[in-house]
């Protein structure tokens, strides 16, 4: 029973991972941003739902709705006014994304001073959906598997959407070539920018989910960025089955270690397996080995 | 109809295209020879926009100038370009290919009767759409990059290099491939090594050595001219 209800409480998890991860790979993968200010997207949507539900009573569902959007317009604006320039001025991609790590870890620090201004260090949480599911004799709140399930319907809508449209199959193209891209009448910088505003819009996503099962503090938003680092790393950079699998494999061990071994050495153990995938294959699960 | 004049390319000091014009008409195949390193391909990709020209020249598409633009507009104004190295989307489908070489507005109306010729055209293609296109034999590749630029419903192509790399027979398939394309209306820059075959289509014909233009005519007269016999002939004459 304990093993069920851990792998249920892991696929959960594991699940938040992957969603956030598909928006790094959006940002890095077709934007060629490699944003260390991601994983502040987490917590910023996680207190903006907080904030929703405690001061207007609107639940986080509902909340989606309104801070998906937000986020898309945010994230696309950081993109025009902070990242344009960096990227009008690299001549090679290798240089967009030494820029952009300088650039977004100072936007990192700005994020995380505002949210420590309004909100201090404390831990936040709200009970939305807190009931106990009964599921085959495996008991889970009610508020984790919403969570999952909306984590599953994004992912697919965001795979669809990719794989079956004009427009995602041309941001598919403008990740592998970006030269080429532009010959085939692809505007190449309002694609990234809308990559990357999507992305931003993922992690919000991911933001607002978690919010409903776990508790967070203004500081946390460094994890998330790694553990997104981690899944497109071990998965293999843009690609999104790779995402989907490095992720569950990443909560899954989590949460085993923290049921059976101990909750100290769930990064121990994260790390871990990240080096032994890397170790046997340096590109990651399901990515291609470098050109 | 294309028109381009006192076009330049220059990587640092060193100028690769210098003060170049030529023409291109529709319905007619021009042929740009050349030595390697002559800068034909950077006088393409300039023409294509992907590669900046020096500032004072002027590229005009019928009529219309296009040097400022940026590399998605000079598609949309009509202008196609299939790069040296072929610049096709290796991890993607042949469909897919040919389905985002149809992403401009221009190519949307008539997407399905571009496709219907592009397939008429390279029959091969019909049967490998559910392909990665980076595991096609060199041919089929160039022909999924022609195919992809005709999507784009071009009034001029520009192909570089098609035949590099390609067994004569296959070549000889890409060149009468051409010929049908040109039937269309559609006028094309061919910039070649192979000037035999190339010259054998082409309608008229430019010299390029050292970033400047240095000899233009018919095909036929080229063909006949003792100089470029000697300089771009004199391979296959040997043998
Ligand atoms: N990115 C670059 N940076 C610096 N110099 C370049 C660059 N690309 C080309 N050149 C130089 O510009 C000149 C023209 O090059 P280009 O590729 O246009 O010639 P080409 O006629 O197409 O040659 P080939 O027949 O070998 O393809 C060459 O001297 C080349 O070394
Ligand atoms: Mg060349």
């Amino acid at each position: 029973m304990i093993l069920l209800e851990a792998t249920l409480a892991g696929l959960v998890l594991g699940g938040m991972y992957a969603l956030v991860a598909l928006g790094l790979n959006l940002q890095y993968g077709v934007a060629r941003i490699m944003n260390l200010a991601y994983g502040e997207g987490v917590i910023v949507a996680a207190f903006a739902a907080w904030w929703l539900y405690t001061a207007g009573g609107i639940n986080p569902i509902f909340g989606l709705a309104l801070i998906l959007p937000a986020a898309f317009a945010v994230n696309w604006l950081i993109y025009r006014l902070a990242l344009t320039p960096l990227v009008r001025r690299a001549k090679l991609r290798e240089q967009l994304e030494v820029d952009s790590i300088l650039a977004t870890f100072g936007l990192l620090f700005v994020v995380q001073g505002l949210m420590l201004v309004a909100f201090g260090g404390a831990y936040y949480s709200y009970g939305f959906l807190s009931v106990p599911v009964v599921i085959a004799d495996v008991t889970i709140a009610a508020n984790r598997l919403l969570a999952l399930g909306f984590a599953l319907v994004l992912g697919l809508a965001l795979y669809l959407a990719l794989t079956r449209t004009r427009i995602g199959t041309a941001v598919r193209a403008v990740a592998v070539d970006p030269v080429a891209a532009g010959l085939v009448a692809i505007d190449v910088r309002q694609v990234a920018a809308a990559s990357f505003a999507l992305g931003g819009a993922l992690v919000a996503a991911g933001g607002v989910l978690v919010s409903m099962f776990l508790t967070f503090n203004a500081n946390i938003g460094v994890v998330f960025t790694m553990k997104a680092l981690i899944v497109v790393i071990m998965g293999g950079v843009g690609n999104l089955l790779g995402c989907l699998v490095a992720g569950l494999i990443l909560g899954l061990t989590e949460t085993f270690v923290a049921t059976w071994v101990d909750p100290g050495l769930t990064l121990a153990a994260t790390y871990a397996i990240f080096l032994a995938i890397l170790l046997v294959r340096p590109q990651g699960l399901f990515g291609r080995a470098a050109r | 109809m294309l028109e381009i004049a006192r076009v330049s390319v220059a990587y640092g000091q060193h100028r690769a295209v210098d003060d170049v014009a030529l023409r291109v008409a529709k319905g007619e195949i021009v042929v740009v020879l050349g030595a390697n390193g002559s800068g034909k391909s950077s006088l393409l990709k300039t023409i294509a926009r992907v590669l900046p020209s020096a500032p004072g020249g002027s590229v005009r598409l019928a009529g219309r100038e296009i040097a400022d633009l940026p590399p998605h507009a000079v598609v949309e104004a009509g202008l196609a370009l299939v790069p040296e190295g072929r610049g096709i989307f290796g991890e993607l489908t042949v469909r897919e290919n040919l389905m985002l070489g149809a992403f401009a507005r221009r190519a949307r109306a008539g997407e399905a009767a571009n496709l219907a010729r592009v397939l008429a055209l390279f029959p091969r293609l019909g049967e490998r759409l559910g392909q990665a296109a980076r595991t096609m034999s060199g041919g089929e590749q160039q022909m999924v990059a022609i195919g992809r630029a005709l999507m784009s419903a071009p009034d001029i192509l520009l192909l570089d290099e098609p035949s590099l790399g390609l067994a004569p027979l296959i070549c000889g398939e890409l060149f009468r491939a051409l010929t049908r394309i040109r039937e269309g209306g559609i006028g094309i820059l061919l910039v070649e090594q192979n000037a035999k075959r190339s010259l054998a289509i082409a309608d008229r014909g430019y010299l390029m050595a050292q970033g400047r233009l240095v000899g233009e005519g018919d095909a036929a007269r080229l063909r006949a001219d003792p100089a470029v016999q000697r300089a771009y002939l004199g391979h296959f004459d040997a043998a």
